[in-house]
């Protein structure tokens, strides 16, 4: 197997490079394994962070010809370039800071705030009532999510990211928290920043619908809410459709309440493409077949209740 | 100059004793501090607790056969049986309520009734991947978190700083920047654990390199029993990065099955439930008669044998849908395939002399609590135990007592030793080679033992120190996550630990438990029935025994053939 390890020690390099190694390969091999081969065969110094090996822990995640893994988990490919998880600051070589996930799990409360005193031991709860949350449960902080994440890599930092939400939709499920998760999740975390492109389902090694059933959860909760400038845009954004049978910025803006600089800018570049009119904020021809629409709009808002 | 930070109590370690100790010791008003050389509550064997057990105190017969469990099976008479007294108080009114009250679900049916074990010992279980250490940890890690308890990760305690009199600190290397820095303490809780990654095989995290052995050996601390060590002989063989992962040979959740272990003719060897009904944790049982297995020729201790559930009807199995993940990760079907195992060195029953009133070491100012202590084999609850038990004794006494003064001598003398090893060249020999060598030699050494093979080891392990440790060279000297310069560290403190079990082993005149000596191999109640004690004063090795009571349950025989035992 030919391995190409990104490298880089700030105390004394200027730049990152790569180094290859080559690793035999043994039957049912690790990613981990692998990594481990050039540490203690080859003797290598390479800095790689792993505790358990068993996917108990999350620490070793690593990106892997471009896309986040587990490295204990895995199994090895013939050729690999592997580097550190990306969206995160690097130590060295393949380890990355977890301060910035620590720091803004700090900020949702992550501990459950009790609406009602704690009862002693079994306390009276059902299977059932954690049912929603049962998959969120399996998240070790592994942050190969966080790595995946587009809306992260623009450098956004007020989106907390999806490992964070999954953390935050855990408890905002848990029927024993009263605590405000809904505005937690659209003022601190942003929310309605995440664009529900599912880029971190498929990376996740604990399988956790992450879209589904951790940050969707969250954004209706929000929305229902919804005196936050998230969940007012998010407003927007549905009543416009519902309107006139198709989102249009302008409106979305108007009615969101959001004339904030940035917006503007984006705005006038906007209109400069042809993609926006200022006039479309105060009215704009309804699409054929509206009436469809509001039907389907009337049945989920039913569901909803 | 070194910095110097102080604390009324410092904590060493961040698994289920560290993280107790320390919220305990918060609750009690005491400055608490807690260093992690690992993540807390992602490090340590902690993560590795499939189920905690659940008393209740009103069913008599579960009680006797849980004491028979505890003592016997699980303990081989070795446990401190007053403690048990109090760890089961402990297990019955606090360990659920503290930990449900910060969030912790454990599984329960539609109708809200627990889900449980359903061995002669009731357990409970809160999944998280297939485990309940980590679910419990994450919650004590926000809770921790929530009150701002000043923690450093990820930064490994070098070595106990003592004024002569009493422990007044340590000193500490954030590996992640090469930072060198002390804590002075009033009080510290010694929390580092019992499985430590010392043989080529291990169910010891990466990070466990028994560092709180070996610091508190060189601190001057009695240590006892080390030799008592369990091996886990159902483990998976291949990845080696697998070898943590456990065919688990007791009840499964719901169901009475066991896995089976099958020799390389095919024979079944092990079935907890016909060959050790009693005993629900019965890991000595498997290895004795791996052992036989292994002298017939029909399995090696790494591997030529296998385990399996294929004896399970397929819908009762495939209901353990992360051994089935496991199992299909490997492209293997859990109702149909077996896996080759090999054994794995797993917890050490004993460690640092303690009393288990307070948890005191023989050094003052230092508390060990948790797996590393000689006084109980373990477990999340029992270390939870430790944990508060020490962290509420190491607070009260600060509270009441100054700040040691720092030993400054002592504090430069270890940033010499430790920055001693910071020295690059291009040939090596590597730290991490001596690491590895020391694994082979306990590997080697492994389960049957005899005087020879004993003196063997000892003479292989004063090698690796004389020889191999002055000349280590690593392959950069940044301070930066240095790998090397770590894996230079461990060995150090691996030499001092496994030297210090070796001798151990070598006074121990019987076979015991997890502990076989072909040249003495029977049960000796009457003779060995106590701490066997190993220390180290101004470099010469001093031993000596303390007694272990049995008031609750004494043994029935006083000497047996050890193949004969069931315990
Ligand atoms: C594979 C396995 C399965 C198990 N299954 C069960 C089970 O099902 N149920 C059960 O109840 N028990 C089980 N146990 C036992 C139980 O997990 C342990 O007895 C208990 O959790 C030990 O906790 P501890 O806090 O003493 O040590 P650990 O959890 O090992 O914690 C040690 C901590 O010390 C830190 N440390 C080490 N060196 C240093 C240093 N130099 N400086 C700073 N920090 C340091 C480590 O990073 C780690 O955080 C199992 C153990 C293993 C190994």
């Amino acid at each position: 197997m030919h391995l190409r390890v990104y490298r880089f020690d700030p105390s004394v390099d200027r730049e990152p490079r790569y180094e290859s190694y080559e690793v035999p390969y043994q039957p049912r091999m690790r990613i981990m394994d692998a990594l481990d081969y050039v540490h203690e065969v080859l003797a290598v110094d390479i800095g790689y962070r792993w505790l358990c090996g068993s996917k108990k822990c999350g620490s070793c995640a690593v990106n892997v010809n471009g896309l986040p893994k587990l490295a204990c988990w895995e199994p090895v490919q013939e050729r690999m370039t592997i580097e550190p998880l990306s969206n995160l600051p690097v130590i060295r070589d393949l380890v990355t800071s977890r301060a910035p996930y620590e720091a803004a799990l700090a900020k949702i409360s992550p501990t459950l705030v009790r609406r009602t005193e704690y009862a002693g031991f079994p306390e009276p709860l059902k299977s059932t009532d954690v049912a929603p949350t049962a998959h969120l449960r399996e998240c070790i902080q592994c942050l190969a999510c966080q790595s995946a994440c587009p809306v992260l890599r623009t450098g956004d930092t007020d989106f907390a990211g999806p490992a964070l939400l999954v953390a935050l939709s855990e408890l905002a499920q848990d029927p024993r928290d009263g605590a405000e998760r809904a505005a937690l999740a659209s003022d601190v975390a942003n929310v309605f920043k995440c664009i529900s492109c599912y880029a971190c389902e498929p990376v996740c090694p604990a399988e956790i619908p992450i879209v589904r059933e951790a940050i969707e959860p969250l954004k209706r909760m929000a929305y229902r809410v919804g005196s936050t400038p998230g969940a007012r845009r998010a407003h927007a954004f549905l009543d416009t459709v519902k309107q006139r049978g198709y989102a249009n910025a302008a409106a979305v803006a108007a009615r969101s309440g959001d004339f904030g600089l940035g917006a503007l800018g984006v705005a006038l570049k906007m209109r400069r493409r042809g993609k926006l009119k200022f006039s479309d904020a105060l009215g704009g021809r309804a699409t054929p077949g509206l009436e469809g629409l509001r039907r389907t709009y009337e049945t989920s808002e039913k569901e909803d209740k | 100059m070194t910095k110097v930070l102080e604390t009324d109590v410092l904590v060493i370690g961040g698994g289920a004793a560290g993280t107790n100790a320390a919220l305990k010791a918060a609750d009690r008003g005491a400055q608490v501090a807690i260093v992690v050389k690992g993540l807390l509550g992602k490090s340590g064997c902690s993560i590795f607790a499939a189920f905690t057990p659940y008393f209740t105190k009103t069913d008599e017969q579960a009680r006797r056969n849980r004491w028979r469990f505890m003592i016997r099976y699980y303990n081989h008479y070795l446990a401190d049986q007053e403690y048990c007294a109090r760890m089961e108080d402990y297990m019955c009114e606090e360990f659920y309520p503290d930990l449900e009250r910060l969030g912790v679900y454990w599984r329960r049916d539609a109708q809200g009734n627990l889900e449980m074990i359903n061995a002669r010992n009731r357990s409970l279980v809160a999944h998280k991947q297939g485990a309940t250490g980590p679910i419990l940890l994450e919650k004590r890690r926000r809770e921790i978190q929530r009150r701002a308890l000043p923690l450093y990760e990820e930064c490994a305690v070098t070595s106990l700083l003592g004024d002569g009199e009493r422990v007044a600190g340590a000193t500490v290397l954030d590996y992640r920047t090469g930072e060198f820095f002390a804590i002075r303490a009033k009080n510290v809780v010694l929390a580092t654990g019992h499985s430590d990654y010392l043989a080529t095989r291990a169910t010891g995290t990466r990070e466990q390199s028994a560092d709180g052995l070996a610091m508190a050996l060189r601190a001057g601390a009695e240590l006892a029993n080390l030799e008592i060590q369990w091996w886990h002989v159902s483990d998976v063989l291949a990845p080696k990065s697998w070898m943590r992962y456990h065919l688990y040979p007791n009840p499964l959740m719901g169901t009475l099955e066991t896995s089976r272990l099958y020799n390389s003719a095919g024979e079944m060897f092990y079935e907890q439930k016909t060959h050790s009904p009693g005993a629900s944790a019965p890991y000595t049982e498997q290895l004795r008669r791996l052992c036989l297995q292994v002298q017939a020729g029909k399995a090696r201790w790494d591997g030529g044998y296998t385990s399996g559930y294929d004896h399970i009807p397929g819908d009762i199995i495939r209901a353990y849908q992360h051994q089935a993940k496991v199992w299909g990760k490997l492209g293997l079907d859990v109702a149909r395939d077996r896996i080759e195992c090999g054994i794995t060195m797993h917890m050490r029953h004993g460690g640092l002399n303690v009393d288990t009133r307070t948890m005191a070491t023989t050094v003052p100012g230092l508390y060990a609590a948790g797996g590393l202590g000689c006084h109980y084999l373990g477990g999340f609850g029992p270390a939870s135990y430790d944990g508060k038990v020490a962290g509420e004794a190491a607070a009260e006494d600060a509270l009441r007592r100054a700040l040691p003064r720092l030993p400054q001598q002592a504090l430069e003398a270890e940033a010499a030793r430790v920055f001693g090893f910071l020295q690059a060249d291009a040939a090596g020999p590597r730290p991490m080679q001596a690491k590895l060598r020391v694994r082979q030699i306990m590997w080697d050494l492994g389960y049957i033992k005899n005087e020879k093979n004993m003196q063997a080891a000892l003479a292989a392990l004063q090698e690796v120190r004389e020889q191999s440790v002055p000349r280590l060279r690593l392959q950069s000297a940044s301070r930066v996550w240095n790998t090397g310069w770590l894996d230079a560290l461990d060995t150090c403190s691996m030499l001092d630990a496994c030297e210090a079990t070796v001798r151990s082993g070598l006074n121990r005149k019987e076979s015991r438990g997890p502990f076989y000596r072909e040249d003495y191999p029977y049960v000796d109640n009457e003779h060995w029935l106590c701490r066997n004690i190993v220390a180290r004063v101004d470099g010469e090795w001093r031993s000596r025994q303390q007694k272990i009571e049995v008031p609750h349950l004494p043994p029935e025989k006083n000497r047996e053939p050890f193949f004969e035992a069931d315990y």
